[in-house]
């Protein structure tokens, strides 16, 4: 049994990005790197460790900015980590995530083979990302990073992805994002959701009891593992046009295609959750943090309010399936940072610009394959659990051609059709973010 | 009459109209790798393709072959729609199942072929061994469960017409229409 006692959190040695909440409005930058020469790596994971963000975050998300670093399996590698660290690792991160994209759903137009470059290869070894409240405080923290890498011959950087928040505040789609994050035992943060009680320390940082009452597997030696975590990496490409023209189809009008757009994610464009406004948006619920989050499922087993094949519900159904017998939700749970990028679609346009929109999805936690896996593949990519085996996330779902989505109503049902993709993956990488007395360990590996 | 409560009607135990049906063979000796291949050929024939769902026995839930022991022993494992006793014989006289024995059952000790019905009962009945315990998630036999999604089938169909919400506004339809809305 999980015990009740409060864990404390080695916040110093943790990297902020891990449970430092993602400010609005923002900016940020993604660097891939790859290293060419061992000496040069480790030089460069020393001169990082003493620039990277740790320590409890700024009561108020606008206030600071910070760097997050992360190393996929083949940086270790490159950094001569000795095998037998290596192979302590947990196996999905070994593989990485182009190796399990038949697994994640990522086929066909979202294939490995069809990935931006570098994304998926084994050059990709560093991942440094910075985020901040305006470019003026991005600009501050990107220059210790460029200090870091540049002028280190054997470090080359592959890859740089920029993204902020659009002016609208909103995801490509038009939805108000990153509301609900699930609260974490010692980080000295509540949860978004007042009915949640925060996750034990170890579904998100390594070397402290998770949900199971166990110490999640940790890589070795301690000083490696501890207080360190997994980070997930994609890039999402947005079809927006084919998501607005889908929803011009099937609606009567501009009011049903927002209904129908609330229904496949959750909640309103402005943010109100469907479980608290089930009949129309109601921004200032939207936008207040108090109460946008602060509700549950079980008075709406059926879905009328909220779908049960809804995205939103699909990525964290909450007590939603408390009488399944056969899941527990919180050992699905894990913390998201995605930010977006490239430009919007301008409103009202429907056809495509071609130009690159989207979403960089990044999340973190203990447990890659209970968490980020296990969400993808069992309550996005597929129906299974909501009894409607052939649906897939109406929003996300599996890459592999159309699905459909049931929208419980009275007085009866209306099932959309042929939903295409609306989501591409462009590519993406497991990396594992070290705590800093790790990154010291790594730097002067002998 | 189907019964509510897990009870013997002889070997296997029954839950409503169902029941649980075990046997457990010795592989003849040096013949696992023969009775494997034999089973993987059994996998691909109709019926027991992944997603044919249309087994020779309509009666069947579902069925199971597991060598186990190193692959000294094997199991069979199935649950079926009808009391055992009443059902025995017909399925040993069955030609489905006949066959079905013969390519897989003559790689396990004791069996010598089909000479007869006498011979065939003892064999299997040498193997049965009835649950200790037995549980099913789902009342109804494959026939109701197959009548059931045609039902189903039919009635998406029906809510899928634009003017099925009209429709099912008559009275007599009001157990239809508490199940229209999801």
């Amino acid at each position: 049994m999980p015990g009740n006692d409060w864990v404390t959190l080695e916040l110093d040695d943790i990297q902020s990005g891990a449970l430092h909440e993602r400010p609005s409005p923002y900016v940020g930058v993604y660097l891939l790197l790859r290293i060419d020469d061992r000496a040069a790596g480790r030089e460069l994971v020393r001169r990082l460790q003493a620039v990277v963000d740790t320590g409890t975050p700024s009561p108020d998300p606008a206030h600071d900015a910070w760097m997050t670093v992360a190393f996929t399996f083949h940086g270790l590698k490159a950094l001569g980590v000795p095998q037998s660290s290596l192979d302590s690792f947990a196996p999905e991160f070994r593989e990485g995530m182009a190796a399990r994209a038949t697994h994640l759903g990522d086929v066909g137009e979202s294939s490995p083979e069809q990935w931006e470059k570098p994304l998926g290869t084994a050059d990709v070894h560093v991942a440094i990302a910075v985020l901040a409240p305006d470019l003026a405080r991005l600009e501050a923290v990107a220059e210790r990073a460029r200090r870091a890498h540049q002028e280190l011959d054997g470090i080359t950087v592959l890859w740089r992805q920029d993204c902020y928040q659009l002016p609208t505040g909103r995801t490509s789609f038009g939805f108000k994002d990153g509301i609900g994050q699930p609260g974490v035992e010692g980080s000295g943060r509540p949860p978004s959701n007042p009915h949640d009680r925060p996750l034990k320390a170890g579904e998100i940082i390594l070397g402290y009891p998770d949900e199971t009452g166990e110490l999640p597997p940790m890589p070795t030696p301690d000083i490696l593992g501890r207080n360190g975590t997994y980070v997930i990496f994609r890039k999402l490409h947005t079809n927006v046009a084919a998501y607005r023209q889908y929803l011009r189809a099937k609606a009567a009008d501009r009011e049903e295609e927002a209904l129908l757009g609330a229904k496949m994610v959750g909640r309103w464009q402005g943010g109100a959750p469907l479980a608290l406004s089930p009949e129309r948006d109601d921004p200032d619920l939207g936008s207040d943090p108090r109460r946008n989050n602060d509700f549950l499922y079980g008075d709406d087993p059926r879905g009328f309010k909220c779908p049960v094949g809804a995205h939103a519900r699909r990525a964290n159904p909450r007590d939603a399936l408390d009488t399944d017998g056969s899941v527990d939700v919180r050992l699905h749970r894990m913390i998201r940072r995605s930010t977006s990028y490239g430009p919007p679609l301008p409103d009202g346009v429907l056809e495509d610009d071609g130009a690159d929109r989207g979403i960089i999805f990044v999340c973190v936690g203990a447990h890659i394959k209970r968490q980020f896996e296990f969400v993808k593949t069992q309550w996005l990519n597929d129906g299974i659990f909501i009894g409607a085996p052939s649906e897939a996330d109406p929003l996300v779902g599996s890459g592999d051609g159309a699905t459909s989505f049931t929208i419980p109503r009275r007085p009866i049902r209306r099932r959309l059709q042929d939903l295409p993709p609306f989501v591409t993956t462009r590519g993406g990488e497991y990396c594992f973010a070290p705590s800093l007395p790790a990154m010291r360990w790594l730097a002067e590996l002998p | 009459m189907a019964i509510s409560g897990a009870q013997s009607s002889g070997p296997g135990v029954s839950v409503g109209p169902t029941s649980e049906f075990s046997l457990f063979f010795r592989v003849k000796p040096g013949q696992s790798e023969s009775l494997r291949d034999a089973l993987n050929d059994l996998q691909q024939t109709p019926g027991y393709r992944p997603g044919d769902y249309g087994m020779a026995i309509t009666t069947i839930h579902e069925a199971r072959f597991v060598l186990f022991d190193d692959d000294t022993r094997l199991a069979f494992i199935t649950s079926f729609d009808g009391p055992w006793d009443a059902y025995m014989e017909d399925f040993f006289n069955s030609g489905p199942t006949l066959a079905l024995f013969d390519v897989i059952f003559r790689h396990a000790e004791g069996y010598d072929g089909l000479p007869d019905l006498a011979a065939e009962k003892a064999f299997i009945l040498g193997a049965q061994q009835s649950a200790a315990a037995y549980a099913r998630n789902y009342p109804g036999t494959v026939k109701e469960i197959r009548k059931a999604q045609r039902v189903n089938a039919a009635f998406q169909r029906v809510l899928d017409h634009p003017e099925a919400a009209a429709a099912l506004q008559h009275p007599a339809l009001q157990p239809l229409l508490d199940e229209a809305g999801d």
